[in-house]
């Protein structure tokens, strides 16, 4: 409790002015007549792919056919078949060998290619442990700027959230930009 | 200057080859940061925006700080307060003790390299894995970042091999940078599975919400909070910003700023402990709250922690990290070293052109070259330190040995936006007395500052 006091001791003591907030709202942002085009755009541009969701087609079988070779696949979406299930295992390190996660997104960036995945499973670990990921996101929950995603985001609640854009990268060694440093290599966006 | 650091100047320095890649190398990350920014509009509107609430937050930080820590806590994360960097490390050996943690996972925080913890932590036996790419490969060569985004940027890609062949087991000869990544990837994810605890930094803690955000590209913050069960943030108490409309600014102006990316990978949120976690929150002042009081230097505690600054600064960029003695080096190094302790670093106040490149680029509108003349007068008053070449350090020296870099800061000065702030432009001109200068032209360089002025009185 001491270092807490005497830290905010210390600032009164030092602060020396009195500023107020800028009108965040005044800023006019980009806003693009075509937000789901720019998003596609923007998800491609981040080293992810992205597809739409055919009328009549099966995301179970859309997942599929772009992981054929996924042989461990967890989700904890009820319509989604998979072989783990990060609501169900003991510990995080359980889902250490799954080859494709499988998670919805809740707010998609035009601008950025971001989407908003909030935690809703037991092990959040699904996010960045797979080998690859298939996020879905409805088509109705792309906005155009991060102002807007923010705005949505306040509205929830959540004990953790990530916005994700694209593969795991780096350019660490010779700024060689290289997919699939820690988290997943390959990521899919598909939009329904 | 430790010993290591001024063996890795040096031979970042003698390697031309290494030093030109330097150069281009981040001049190429700036010119990627000007395309993304020049993409929107409102790339302006933006800086001042972040520039404008860092401002307000700064001058009201006890008032946000409580909010934020009473936030946090009704989350049910555990805060603590540390007054310096003995205080912070004792607090992260305190709960590791408490958790029996032999193994501790962590991402990029230069917060801890400023306290000094790594070396503090394995001092009491506890096994200490960073686990960015970058500061992974400069941990296992037991030196310190160059950079504050691109820690291993003084390195080449041979060098990183032959470091994982004899760390990791690599191949011999193979210095491909998708092959040694995988390797590290494999190599690291067996330290996330086996770790007990995973520690982070912060690049924004939101005092409405409580909660920390955490921005990296390889997703390796995200990989130390979601295995190990424990989890401590470590926070410098000027991160603290006001909402979520806020953080929307700096969200978009960071990664634009720091790698010309639109957005890093992942923006991670951490407002609560995951089921059966713990998760602290460290805040930590060492030496900020006094900054504050610093009339003239106080809005260095704006800084974003970016790195565009030190990818558009000439002199960085030819002279290698290394050779500034602060553990930030770069424009806002040279800030925060004095900032800091004027006496220390005051070395490294004569790296620097005063071209206001800095300026120009930093998304939440820190003075630097502006402070950095001020600092250099404050030095002159105090009778410390002429700006004589003996006073700087020795990869200085050798940068500014070598007048061709001149034209090299003038060109990357994009003249009409350039001037801004620059009144103490002048003072290249003093600086210039008893050395040649020639390639600063008077006339372009007055121009510029006159343009500035005008700028100025509108
Ligand atoms: S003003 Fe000085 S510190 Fe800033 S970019 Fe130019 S040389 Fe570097
Ligand atoms: S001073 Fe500005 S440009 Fe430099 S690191 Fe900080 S925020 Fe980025």
């Amino acid at each position: 409790m001491t270092s807490k006091q005497n830290i905010l001791d210390g600032i009164r003591k030092n602060v020396r002015h009195d500023i107020e907030m800028p009108d965040i709202d005044a800023i006019v942002p980009v806003q693009y007549e075509d937000s789901l085009s720019k998003f596609v755009e923007m998800v491609k541009f981040v080293g992810g792919h992205a597809r739409m969701l055919e009328p009549d087609e099966d995301i179970n079988d859309a997942i599929r056919r772009n992981y054929p070779e996924a042989k461990v696949v967890a989700s904890s979406l009820p319509y989604i078949k998979a072989d783990k299930d990060p609501d169900m295992v003991q510990d995080a390190g359980e889902l250490a060998d799954v080859d494709l996660g499988v998670l919805e997104g809740r707010v998609a960036v035009a601008e950025n290619g971001c989407v908003w995945i909030p935690q809703t499973m037991k092990e959040r670990a699904v996010m960045f442990i797979s080998q690859c990921l298939v996020i879905i996101v409805d088509r109705n929950d792309i906005v155009s700027n991060m102002h807007k995603a923010y705005e949505k985001v306040s509205s929830t609640e959540y004990l953790y959230g990530c916005f994700i854009s694209g593969p795991s990268k780096t350019a660490d060694i010779a700024q060689a930009l290289v997919m699939g440093a820690q988290a997943a290599r390959d990521v899919t966006v598909i939009v329904r | 200057m430790s010993t290591r650091h001024s063996k890795a100047a040096k031979s970042f320095l003698e390697n031309v080859e290494r030093s030109e890649w330097h150069d281009n190398t981040l001049w190429g990350v700036r010119v990627k940061r000007d395309r993304m920014s020049k993409s929107l509009p409102e790339w302006e509107r933006l800086r001042d925006a972040a520039s404008a609430i860092k401002r307000h937050t700064l001058s009201h930080l006890d008032e946000y700080l409580e909010k934020f820590s009473e936030n946090a806590q009704r989350n049910g994360v555990i805060v603590h307060w540390a007054a310096n960097a003995e205080e912070f490390n004792a607090v992260v050996l305190d709960i590791l003790k408490a958790h029996d943690v032999r193994k501790l996972v962590k991402s990029k925080s230069m917060l801890t390299e400023e306290c000094e913890m790594n070396p503090y932590l394995e001092a009491h036996g506890i096994e200490v894995v960073e686990t960015d790419l970058g500061e992974r490969i400069i941990q296992l060569l037991d030196q310190k970042p160059s950079h504050i985004v691109m820690p291993a940027i003084h390195l080449t890609q041979e060098e990183v091999g032959e470091l994982f062949e004899k760390e990791l087991g690599s191949e011999k000869g193979n210095s491909d940078p998708t092959y040694l990544t995988y390797c590290a990837r494999e190599s690291l994810r067996n330290e996330f599975l086996t770790a007990d605890a995973g520690l982070t930094g912060a690049n924004f803690g939101v005092a409405e919400t409580g909660e920390i955000v955490i921005c990296t590209n390889e997703g390796n913050a995200d990989m130390s909070t979601s295995v190990p069960k424990l989890h401590i943030a470590a926070m410098g108490i000027e991160k603290i910003i006001p909402d979520h409309k806020s953080l929307a600014v700096f969200h978009r102006l960071l990664a634009r700023s720091a790698t010309g990316q639109p957005s890093t990978t992942f923006t991670s949120h951490f407002r609560k402990a995951r089921p059966g976690g713990e998760m602290h929150i460290i805040l930590v002042d060492n030496g900020r709250s006094r900054m504050l009081a610093q009339e003239k230097h106080w809005e260095t505690l704006k800084c974003i922690r970016c790195g565009a600054c030190m990818n558009t600064c000439p002199v960085y960029r030819r002279s290698g990290g290394y050779s500034y003695t602060y553990i930030i080096p770069g424009p806002i190094g040279v800030n925060l070293g004095m900032a800091r302790d004027a006496e220390k670093y005051h070395d490294n106040a004569s790296a620097c052109s005063l071209c206001c490149s800095c300026d120009n680029v930093c998304p939440a509108k820190v003075n630097l070259s502006e402070q950095i003349y001020s600092w250099r007068q404050e030095l002159k008053s105090l009778g410390k330190a002429p700006m004589t070449k003996e006073m700087m350090s020795r990869g200085m020296k050798t940068v500014f040995d070598r007048p061709a870099l001149y034209n090299l800061a003038l060109k990357c000065s994009p003249l009409i936006n350039a001037a801004v702030t620059c009144s103490q432009a002048v003072s290249l001109h003093l600086w210039g007395k008893g050395r040649s200068l020639p390639e600063f032209a008077k006339e372009s360089f007055h121009s510029m500052w006159v343009k500035g002025k005008v700028k100025n009185d509108k």
